[in-house]
């Protein structure tokens, strides 16, 4: 090991990204629903109960809601959001876009308000599947956090960790794409100055030890704040939609939580959207 | 290798066309290593291809010895109270008084022309062999693969990232406390190991820890400072660099007292580098309290632990890093006849325990030998030895004789200490130290120079501290523009010699005079 790349490479994977907790107060909570006064009601009060978490002691945040006679438009919609200010959003799948049969896109309302706002938005199941399914949306026992780029999401995995509730599991999940990681291989397979075999296994180490280095730094500081929660993580290689399914299935997961925000474009970042779309049943909080 | 010219003078007609012959393929050598850049090739082709064509022509005008090498035998002093006997050719054991052309390099006679005992041959057998085998010095080869192969394998354990990131974070991410840690530890690192590898460790974690504290604007300074510095450590000790090896072993200096007398030049200059490198570089410490929490804790994220695969080869290392440099110390005297198998022998055993770490993927490391280097020194030893027996090193001798005022003299004079450093530094500051390194060290040898003289030492600290007077002066500060250029900072040959200048001739200066009052 005599050159100097090989030695700015020991440095550079020993210069480690850490995790430092961002304090995340949700103390207004705004429901936002095209709902009638009683449902809108009944919704509120199924999502205090699922967010009891924030409540501490004899403190709890300040919920307000806005029902059907509140607004029709995006515009109306942003306009009264503004005026409220709320630290988190609580809304659901398909406001006001009559079409639950075609799982194909959140709403309108619902994709411009997760863009716009700089506010995290929690995107719950349709009211009339939550009625359903009474048994869901109970706590947030187990929440994962999700992402293909963990490291130095330290916002993500704050607001993750503030939102399991005590005693519960906080999964930190990482999961690498195996589609792009393939093509690249398949590139270097065809360059005969690099060992194709040597490559893989050097290059898919590397590449899952960035975030289990990452999420062992989330682990002794989250335990160092005493939140009383249990750190779980998985790093793997796969194709990305099924996998972030089957971990979420696997896992039982009450709440996941997600990075929806891209500077270089207006729609979500990433695997967010596809997720958002087609985890219908699972509670997403997308900041 | 280093054999008496005189002696083979006294041997060998070479006519002076013969000699200017071979002179001016010298010269065309030197200039080549020099425009090693520009001619894009690599050391040990340029000198491989010297090599042949020397060979060749010594070959065509008859000034090399093809005899069958003496080997296996005894040597005694006490001439005259042996019978002289050539061996034969049928490997009879017999008694043989020794002559210039049954040499056969680590040991060397050369006692003659001051009318000391001629060193008597007694056993042994001739064998026949390459004409250019005995020219190479194999002790030198030794040391310097024995070595490289020992620090790859030491550097796979995570030991010196480790040292270099523990560094990092002793100072706190402040700017000038950086500079002065780097800056020891160049020296340190170039002591124990080597110039260049010390050069890549510290350098490539300068870029890494300057990016992440956001001072690049520094990197320049620094890079300049370290390659500096590389020169001053490789003064430190006996292996600390190549033209130490040569010419310490030609004047039979042991590890301990060159360590003992480098030392005190190379923490004086140490010193004074680093103070006129942060007064140049504008380097200073940071100024408030909320700069100094945001540097340390960024220096933090570094992870020292991360490059270690395991501890218990961690550490194994690190003892066997320890007993290398006490085996290295005390190679000279080491018991039971181990002394007499050399540093080069301490180098390889080393390096072959380490190996066994990795006995299955040794290869690898086989991969990494600096093949170019070694390829090199082999090339440069069969140049000078075709040299040697073409009298052009004892012309050379000659006119180093008249410029000199008294070579012989013992304390040298204090003229001939300054001439010969400067000149050794000018002349090394435009082509590699090596060939120089050898070559003056094989003229000092023929011209008799007392093992005790300064001017071995003028030679070893021009020869070193030359290197700093241009980016091509040194491997080192050859692999420090090379940093620059690959992070695209631009520096041109005149731009390093105007930032260097200072920091070469201040050096030189204090050379000199350390030398004058303290070595001569």
């Amino acid at each position: 090991m005599t050159n100097i790349d090989q030695f700015e490479s020991v440095f550079k994977a020993a210069d480690k990204k850490t995790y430092e907790f961002e304090t995340i107060d949700f103390e207004r909570v705004l429901v936002v629903s095209d709902l009638a006064d009683d449902a809108c009601h009944e919704f509120t009060s199924r999502a205090e109960t699922f967010l009891a978490v924030l409540e501490h002691g004899d403190w709890s945040p300040a919920w307000r809601s806005l029902g059907a006679s509140d607004f029709s438009t995006v515009g109306d919609m942003l306009r009264c959001i503004n005026e409220n200010d709320p630290d988190l959003i609580v809304s659901y799948r398909n406001l006001h876009f009559p079409a639950t049969e075609y799982p194909y896109s959140l709403g309108a309302h619902l994709d411009v308000l997760t863009q716009v706002t700089k506010t995290p938005v929690l995107v719950t199941p349709h009211p009339d599947w939550l009625r359903q399914h009474p048994e869901s949306m109970q706590n947030t026992q187990t929440v994962m956090a999700i992402t293909d780029h963990l490291t130095q999401e330290n916002h993500l995995v704050s607001a993750a960790a503030v939102l399991t509730q005590p005693e519960g599991q906080l999964w930190l999940t990482h999961v690498e794409d195996q589609g792009i990681f393939e093509r690249y291989m398949q590139a270097i397979a065809r360059i005969p100055s690099i060992d194709t075999d040597n490559a893989e296994r050097v290059l898919l180490t590397q590449l899952l030890k960035e975030p289990a280095d990452y999420i062992e730094s989330c682990r002794t500081a989250l335990e160092s704040l005493d939140m009383n929660i249990t750190i779980a993580s998985e790093a793997v290689l796969g194709r990305r939609l099924n996998d972030y399914k089957r971990l979420i299935e696997n896992h039982k997961v009450s709440l996941l939580v997600m990075n929806t925000k891209d500077e270089q474009q207006m729609a979500m970042h990433g695997m967010a959207y596809p997720l958002t779309v087609e985890m219908r049943e699972t509670p997403l909080l997308l900041v | 290798m280093m054999q008496n010219a005189e002696a083979v003078l006294a041997v060998t007609e070479v006519s002076w066309a013969v000699t200017a012959l071979f002179g001016l393929l010298l010269v065309g050598l030197i200039a080549c290593l020099a425009l090693e850049e520009k001619i894009h090739a690599k050391k040990s082709i340029i000198a491989g291809v010297f090599a042949i064509v020397c060979l060749a022509l010594g070959a065509a005008t008859g000034v090399l010895p093809f005899q069958k090498v003496l080997v296996g035998s005894n040597e005694m002093v006490e001439h005259g109270e042996v019978d002289g006997q050539i061996v034969d050719d049928d490997h009879s054991v017999h008694v043989h008084v020794d002559s210039t052309e049954t040499e056969t390099g680590d040991e060397k006679a050369g006692h003659g022309e001051n009318g000391h005992a001629q060193p008597v041959s007694i056993g042994g057998h001739r064998i026949g062999m390459p004409v250019y085998i005995p020219g190479i010095d194999w002790g030198v080869i030794a040391i310097i693969l024995g070595s490289s192969l020992f620090v790859d394998v030491t550097s796979k354990s995570g030991l010196f990232t480790w040292i270099a990131i523990r560094v990092t974070k002793a100072s706190a991410g402040d700017p000038l406390k950086l500079l002065c840690f780097y800056g020891v530890m160049t020296v340190l690192f170039s002591a124990v190991l080597n110039n260049v590898t010390a050069m890549i460790i510290v350098g490539s974690l300068t870029v890494v820890s300057l990016e992440k504290l956001q001072q690049r604007d520094k990197l320049f300074g620094f890079l300049m400072v370290e390659g500096l510095l590389t020169n001053i450590g490789g003064l430190l000790t006996l292996i600390s660099s190549v033209p130490n090896i040569i010419v310490g072993g030609a004047a039979n200096i042991s590890f301990l007292t060159f360590f003992l007398k480098a030392s005190p030049y190379v923490t004086v200059a140490t010193v004074i580098t680093l103070a006129l490198g942060a007064r140049m570089f504008q380097v200073k410490r940071l100024a408030t309290a909320k700069d100094k929490e945001e540097a340390k804790n960024l220096v933090s994220s570094f992870d020292e632990n991360d490059g270690i695969e395991s501890n218990g080869f961690f550490w194994f290392a690190t003892v066997m890093l320890v007993l290398f440099v006490l085996a290295i110390a005390a190679a000279s005297v080491l018991p039971m006849n181990l002394n007499k198998l050399g540093m080069g022998f301490v180098a390889l055993s080393f390096a072959g325990v380490m190996l066994v770490r990795y006995k299955a993927v040794v290869d690898d490391f086989y991969r990494n030998i600096d093949w170019d280097l070694l390829g090199f020194f082999m090339a440069l030893f069969v140049v000078i030895y075709v040299m040697e027996h073409a009298l052009v090193l004892a012309t050379i001798g000659s006119g180093v004789n008249a410029v000199l005022a008294d070579v012989k003299s013992s304390p040298a004079t204090v003229q001939d200490s300054a001439v010969l450093l400067v000149g050794a530094a000018v002349f090394s500051s435009v082509t590699d130290n090596i060939p120089l390194a050898a070559m003056l060290a094989n003229i000092l040898s023929s011209l008799g120079v007392e093992s005790s003289s300064g001017l071995w030492w003028s030679i070893i600290f021009g020869a070193n501290l030359g290197g700093n007077l241009t980016p091509i002066g040194s491997a080192s500060t050859l692999v420090a523009v090379t940093i620059m250029h690959k992070h695209k900072l631009a520096i041109s040959f005149a731009g390093f010699v105007k930032a260097a200048i200072i920091f070469a001739i201040t050096q030189i200066l204090l050379a000199v005079v350390y030398v004058v009052i303290f070595l001569r």
